[in-house]
């Protein structure tokens, strides 16, 4: 092998100093996308062909805000609470963006760690967009409100409704359950499928382990596995927005989750009745339950009964269904019919240098045109009443799809899936234990319950 | 003069060789530095940053805070993760011995009953699932053990078998977390053994048959002590493996139910990247990279009595 002289070590040097001046940008992470870039950086969870979907709502909103340019980004997450792990990233990594997509799961967390509050806004822009609150339910505003102040204006929401395969329901005999059927109504009629059909079918079936999960359960029973409370403030916004709402009375300034209630005995009759519900094969564990799966079961008839919200129309239809293949009822009343719902927004996060730009875009998507845009098909369901009509759901929808806007209009306490700024450890917490008590054995639900009221204490002690 | 002219020469040897002996530095600096640059910036550094780590508070989003041991009191008192570590090492006492226990009886079988031809595909075949992702393995798996819809329940309700829990009971979860591991990992263990076993000469099971030894004598008195070398390297990379298990858990289970396949790189995962507590992940990182030492010395130690060197 050759020596190195000391004329060749400089030139290789010198080789290498050339290389690094070249690559400079990708060494300093300066080319990355979104760094140094004078456009609004918009986050969202879904992939970059769920953001490259929004060049046209992008294009309009430039088309009325020609100097704003807009980056849409996707960003990949197998839950919620994947996304919002990846967003404190980018943030800790500088190249946090301008507005991002939060559901109601995250909301407090971004809420209290990273979002600025869009009070003086909607106060300054309440002329233009006083026909949005107008036309939106309170309920998906106030899941949106943290310590009296409004951090996002929700675009979409999902609140966990019933879906029935009309098939399964037509063999064993039943009709449409009625609008206030009850739990009682609910477990007669899963004893009557299951008795009416062969192989692997299941009465119920979980959507997932958190969001219709137990909650939707433990809601109809007037009880949660957090102590429910409203903070103080947020009368300028009600008084401001819905001065004519009979509900505005009992809303506040947003919730608040401060203390475990898993020992609650509505929160262990709860899970007693849906433990019986697995050990007796109406329902599947909640282990089990969840995404494109759950759509092909329901659509095989292999499924009897989902809670779902109008998030699954598009689904169905894509897995074949017809509109009169299913159909959605209410969630059955238990000591009252309160629902649970999700919805999501988008919010500006405090480092944002282009906060007017932000709430400019944010303006533009919660328009009845931008609206429009976002969801053009049922794949969600928008926060807008009026848009929730019958050309939307037309040919895909179910017979009474406008179950899932009544649920906020008559039910009005319906509330959003408990989500403290310690959403992750608390969403842990319950989770751990959920499966353990549905699947063991009845004496054990008290001390799984125990077990979880030590493990959410533990999770709301974090800062 | 002279003296002069015969001590030139004599002076420029020297001042070659350490010419040359420089040149020869300069070229072992150039080409080591790319990669000695790589590791302390990607690896050394990592490692130092993630010890100091541990002894501050730091949730990426806000500056870190100095706790000095608190993170380690922490993770002393936090019952999930004394219940990971647990579960991990009988993880690893179970799916090791598993695996080592089915690598070392396929690799006997094939070297010795199969014919060539058919020994060659097993080879193959039994090394093909560790090239599989082991998240692609344990999704495929998840549907396989559905207790509703999966296969396996389906065959077992052909032969009057009841419906399992596979991944909804505690007991059906961890044998299947165990399953999936083993079936994906054993191919590397038995790769080695088939390698240790082909270095194990001839003569040795000649003259233990014309000693009139048995195929199971010659097993524990021939192969086991030869290739104890190749067994003692096989534990050792499947502990240090079995130890940081995270992806079947994960995909099949999420930890659960309840804890009891939840292991101790998902709550470090959990902590950091679900929890946003840094510190902490990298304190219980740390001990587990001290259970790793000491478990990789214990073997080391335990080597001098078991293993035998030709």
């Amino acid at each position: 092998m050759a020596d190195l002289s000391r004329r060749g070590l400089l030139a290789l040097a010198g080789l290498g100093a050339v290389g690094t001046a070249f690559s400079w940008d990708r060494l300093i992470a300066k080319d990355i996308p979104g760094r140094d870039t004078d456009a609004l950086t918009v986050v969202i969870l879904g992939t970059a062909q769920d953001a490259a979907a929004r060049k046209n709502l992008v294009d309009a909103f430039r088309g009325k805000n020609p100097d704003i340019k807009v980056r849409v980004q996707g960003i990949q997450g197998t839950d919620w609470s994947d996304y919002f792990a990846k967003i404190l990233t980018l943030v800790a990594a500088g190249t946090a963006p301008d507005v991002v997509l939060v559901a109601t799961e995250g909301a407090q967390l971004f809420a209290d760690r990273l979002a600025h509050p869009l009070d003086e806004y909607v106060v300054r822009d309440q002329a233009e967009i006083q026909e949005y609150f107008d036309d939106v339910h309170p309920a998906l505003i106030e899941a949106f409100m943290y310590q009296g102040s409004l951090f996002q204006v929700p675009i979409d929401f999902n609140a966990a409704n019933i879906y029935y395969n009309t098939k399964a329901w037509e063999r064993a005999g039943l009709a449409r359950p009625a609008d206030d059927w009850t739990v009682d109504d609910f477990l007669d009629a899963s004893r009557r499928m299951a008795r009416s059909a062969k192989g692997s079918f299941r009465p119920f079936y979980w959507t997932n382990r958190l969001w219709g999960g137990v909650v939707p359960w433990l809601y109809a029973n007037d009880t949660s596995f957090l102590t429910e409370s409203k903070a103080g403030g947020g009368s300028w916004l009600w008084d401001k927005f819905y001065p004519d709402d009979p509900s505005s009375a009992s809303r506040g300034g947003g919730f608040q989750w401060l203390e475990p209630n898993a020992e609650d005995p509505r929160v262990a009759e709860t899970f007693e009745m849906l433990r019986a519900m697995v050990a007796d094969g109406l329902a599947s564990s909640p282990a089990q339950g969840g995404g494109n799966e759950l759509v092909g079961r329901f659509a095989d008839g292999q499924i009897g009964m989902t809670p779902a919200g109008g998030f699954w129309v598009d689904g169905l239809a894509a897995g074949g269904m017809k509109p009169g293949d299913y159909d959605v009822q209410f969630f059955p009343r238990g000591r009252v019919q309160r629902h649970q719902f999700g919805a999501a927004g988008y919010a500006i996060l405090k480092t944002s240098q282009r906060k007017d730009e932000a709430w400019e875009w944010i303006k533009f998507c919660c328009s009845r045109e931008g609206m429009q845009m976002s969801i053009p098909i049922p794949n969600t369901t928008p926060t807008r009443r009026s848009m929730v009509n019958a050309t939307f759901y037309e040919g895909k929808g179910p017979e009474h799809w406008k179950v899932f806007y009544d649920t906020l209009d008559r039910f009005p306490t319906t509330a959003p899936i408990p989500a403290p700024p310690q959403q992750a450890a608390v969403e842990t917490a319950l989770i751990k234990n959920v499966v353990g008590i549905l699947t063991g054995s009845a004496g054990n639900v008290r001390r799984g319950l125990s077990g979880m009221q030590r493990d959410l204490e533990l999770a709301l002690k974090e800062k | 003069m002279v003296t002069t002219d015969l001590a030139a020469p004599k002076a420029a040897a020297p001042q070659t060789r350490r010419r040359t002996h420089r040149a020869e530095r300069l070229l072992a600096v150039a080409f080591l530095a790319p990669t000695v640059i790589g590791m302390a910036l990607f690896v050394l550094l990592p490692i130092v940053a993630s010890l100091l780590l541990a002894f501050f508070r730091w949730d990426i989003i806000t500056s870190p805070e100095f706790v000095g041991f608190d993170n380690f009191v922490d993770i002393g008192a936090d019952p999930t993760v004394r219940v990971a570590f647990i579960n991990t090492i009988l993880f690893v006492v179970i799916a090791v011995t598993l695996q080592l226990a089915v690598a070392l009886g396929l690799a006997v079988l094939l070297e010795t009953k199969m014919p060539r031809l058919l020994a060659s595909f097993f080879r193959s075949a039994f090394f093909f699932p560790l090239i599989l992702s082991a998240a692609s393995v344990s999704l495929v798996a998840s549907y396989l053990f559905n207790q509703d819809f999966g296969l396996v329940n389906v065959i077992l309700g052909w032969v009057g078998l009841p419906n399992v829990p596979w991944l909804t009971s505690s007991a059906g979860a961890v044998t299947v977390v165990i399953a999936v591991y083993v079936w994906q990992n054993f191919g590397f263990s038995f790769l080695l053994f088939v390698g240790g076993l082909a270095n194990v000469p001839r003569e040795v099971y000649e003259a233990a048959s014309m000693d009139g030894a048995s195929g199971w004598h010659r097993f524990t008195r021939v192969t086991l002590p030869m290739i104890s070398p190749t067994i003692l390297v096989a534990s050792v990379m499947a502990i240090i493996s079995a130890l940081q298990i995270f992806d079947q858990p994960y995909v099949l289970t999420r930890g659960g139910p309840g804890d009891s396949t939840r292991t101790a790189v998902m709550v470090i995962f959990q902590s950091a990247f679900r929890e946003l507590e840094f510190g902490k992940a990298s304190a219980i990182g740390i001990v587990l990279t001290l259970i790793i030492i000491g478990a990789t010395y214990a073997q080391f130690r335990l080597s001098r009595r078991f293993v035998f060197y030709q």
